[in-house]
Order: C-alpha cells, then sequence, then structure tokens
C-alpha cells in the first residue's frame, strides 16, 4: 500500500516536470515547480523523513516560488 | 470497520488529486492554475495527517502544520504578483 502512494507521488513528480516544460509560460512553469517540490514533501514524509519534509515545504514550494516570481518580475520577461 | 474508513479517505485522496491535476492540465487562464496549486496542497495536507493517524507517529502533524503556513505564503506571493507587484 505504501509502495503503491510512494510510486503514484513519483509519477507526480515526473508529470509536473514534464508540465513545466509543455504549458508554454514563466508563470505557469514557475507554478509548476512548485507543484513537484510540494510532491517531493509528501513523498519524504511516506518515506520516513518528517525534517526533509519540513524544509522542502518551507525552501522548495514557498521561497523559491516566490524568488522565481521576484526573478521573472525584475526581468519584464514574463509570459502568459 | 475503521480499516475501510481509513482505505475510503485514501481513495477520496487521489480522486480529489486527480480532479486537481485536471483542472492544473486543462486551466485556461493562470489564475485556473493556482488555484488548483492551492487545492492540490490541501489535498497533500490532508494525506499527511492520515498517513500521521495510519503509521502513529504525531511528529508528522508538524509538517503538516508548516506546510499549510508556506503554502498560504506561496499563494499570496502568486496573488500579489499577478496584482503587479512582488
Amino acid at each position: 500500500m505504501l509502495e503503491l502512494f510512494v510510486v503514484l507521488l513519483c509519477l507526480s513528480i515526473i508529470a509536473s516536470g514534464i508540465l513545466a516544460i509543455r504549458l508554454g509560460g514563466t508563470l505557469a512553469a514557475a507554478v509548476s515547480g512548485g507543484l513537484a517540490s510540494l510532491f517531493a514533501a509528501v513523498c519524504y514524509v511516506l518515506l520516513g523523513a518528517p525534517d526533509v519534509a519540513m524544509t522542502e515545504a518551507s525552501i522548495g514550494s514557498g521561497l523559491s516560488t516566490l524568488i522565481f516570481l521576484y526573478a521573472i518580475r525584475r526581468t519584464g520577461n514574463a509570459k502568459e | 470497520m475503521a480499516e475501510s474508513i481509513l482505505l475510503l479517505a485514501g481513495g477520496l485522496i487521489f480522486l480529489g488529486a486527480l480532479c486537481g491535476v485536471v483542472r492544473l492540465v486543462l486551466g485556461r487562464t493562470v489564475v485556473d492554475r493556482v488555484v488548483a496549486i492551492d487545492m492540490l496542497t490541501v489535498i497533500s495536507i490532508s494525506l499527511i495527517a492520515l498517513y500521521a493517524h495510519v503509521a502513529g507517529r504525531f511528529v508528522y502533524l508538524d509538517v503538516a502544520m508548516v506546510y499549510g503556513v508556506l503554502s498560504f505564503l506561496a499563494v499570496v506571493a502568486i496573488a500579489r504578483y499577478l496584482k503587479g507587484g512582488v
């Protein structure tokens, strides 16, 4: 049962990576990157590493999305 | 009885995640995708809480709590970006 959940989450990480390439917009790509780290954090919890999951959730999903948005805004290359 | 309820909860969580991913892929505007991301975050928090109960390790509830606070931060940052400033 646990293995099934972990495999589904890993497939979701791969799918969100492909989505970040295929969606064709900088903001959508940043959001999809946040989605990948969201699934990775849940995967870490299921594999028994709650501290790594907490760091991944705070840095990967929160801070890196924020920095990506800041960089897109500063460089002025936003594309829907 | 309790086992079947937990199994049903797991199935519902994955059904909800599937709906969120469909909305994320088909989303016409960026706002649709942001709402789908927020929904997927809430679903992930529920999955972590369910797993904390199943595994009997209540440390995982702290992870769910931190996750809830920080995902809220990310959604607020995206909303501020869409409004016109970061």
